[in-house]
């Protein structure tokens, strides 16, 4: 009997491993360390958009300004426009899957369904605001 | 052709190879070993395959792995280089925030023709020769530039300026340093080489032809 609870609790366990991984393979422990470890390049340590890739000058490196300002996560009015599923596109096929500029790029292969989901939690907490 | 004359070449060619395997051998053990004298394995790792599962495995490094460099590399700029480094990160390695300061050790020209003779010898069986080539083509620029945004994260040369992010490392003279084969393989099977890291995976999002292209288009970068 007892045999048969442990197997019954591995195939459990390993589905349920199989199915939270995902596409991508899962590094960070949470939404935070993920937004720093990714986002921030272009949407900055505070998530107002102004990382080292959008502003180089800031970082003091002598380069024009990225073309497209990344989106400020901070900003409620700005962010309530955008559905959760806005987000989680956005995320995963990245500006170009909605019709957005591609410098932000696809992260759909790179994070896992469950960490994007995460993430755009995450933003609602930085903007702190719910969205449409 | 006379006897004593087969004879003298039955003495000399066996000793030029022996002279010839010594040579090559000296100056390969004279590169491990200057390269294991000046402490470069405490912040470059030599040993594949990449074992890194964490952010925090990844953060951990102090500087770019160097097990596949004979496949990534070009040798000519390997010996350069070492000799006289220049940034090739706009930022710390492992950092988004901070401007690249470091100054990499600089060696002589001997020992960096005899390190980077040792660095080639390190190779990735999973970097095919011939895959790409190294060509600038409308193409590549399309996909490089506003397809995929490469240039959201590494710069390159725009006419007499540069442009694009700082995050990854400058592409701007990367024909001089990398291979298109590399490139390739990098952009194909990223997980051999860096399982983690901030650029994103492409696998399934850019296509083969579309890699070999892009692959071609940073190569010729010079």
């Amino acid at each position: 009997m007892i045999m048969i609870t442990k197997i019954f609790l591995i195939t459990v366990f390993s589905i349920g491993t199989i199915a939270f991984t995902g596409k991508g393979a899962a590094f960070a422990v949470s939404a935070e360390e993920n937004y720093k470890f990714y986002c921030t390049q272009c949407h900055g340590s505070d998530g107002k958009g102004e990382g080292a890739n959008s502003k180089p000058k800031v970082v003091g490196i002598d380069l024009p300004e990225m073309s497209v300002t990344p989106r400020n996560h901070t900003n409620p009015e700005d962010m309530n426009k955008l559905t959760d599923t806005d987000i989680e596109s956005a995320i995963s096929g990245g500006g170009a899957a909605v019709s957005k500029s591609t410098i932000m790029p696809p992260w759909g292969k790179t994070l896992t369904e469950a960490e994007i989901k995460d993430l755009t939690a995450y933003l609602r907490k930085l903007c702190k605001c719910k969205g449409k | 052709m006379n006897a004593s004359n087969i004879g003298r070449w039955m003495l000399v060619l066996p000793v030029t190879a022996l002279f010839i395997a010594l040579s090559w051998g000296v100056s390969l053990a004279d590169g491990k070993g200057i390269f294991a004298s000046k402490n470069c394995g405490s912040c470059h790792q030599i040993q594949g395959p990449a074992a890194e599962k964490t952010f925090d495995d990844q953060l951990k490094k102090k500087g770019p792995e160097l097990w596949y460099s004979g496949s990534k590399f070009k040798k000519e700029w390997l010996e350069e280089w070492l000799e006289k480094p220049t940034t090739i990160r706009p930022l710390k390695y492992n950092s988004v925030t901070d401007k690249n300061t470091d100054k990499h050790p600089a060696l002589s020209k001997k020992e960096a023709d005899e390190v980077a003779e040792y660095l080639m010898t390190l190779t990735a069986k999973e970097v095919a020769k011939g895959t790409a080539e190294e060509k600038v083509t409308p193409q590549g620029k399309n996909l490089f530039i506003k397809r995929y945004s490469c240039v959201g994260c590494h710069s390159i040369k725009a006419g007499a300026q540069k442009v694009g992010g700082v995050s990854g490392p400058d592409l701007s003279e990367a024909g001089k340093r990398l291979t298109a084969d590399w490139v390739y393989a990098y952009l194909k099977e990223p997980k051999v080489f860096k399982p983690v890291k901030r650029m994103p995976v492409f696998v399934d999002i850019i296509n083969d032809n579309e890699m070999k292209t892009l692959a071609g288009f940073v190569a010729a970068q010079k």
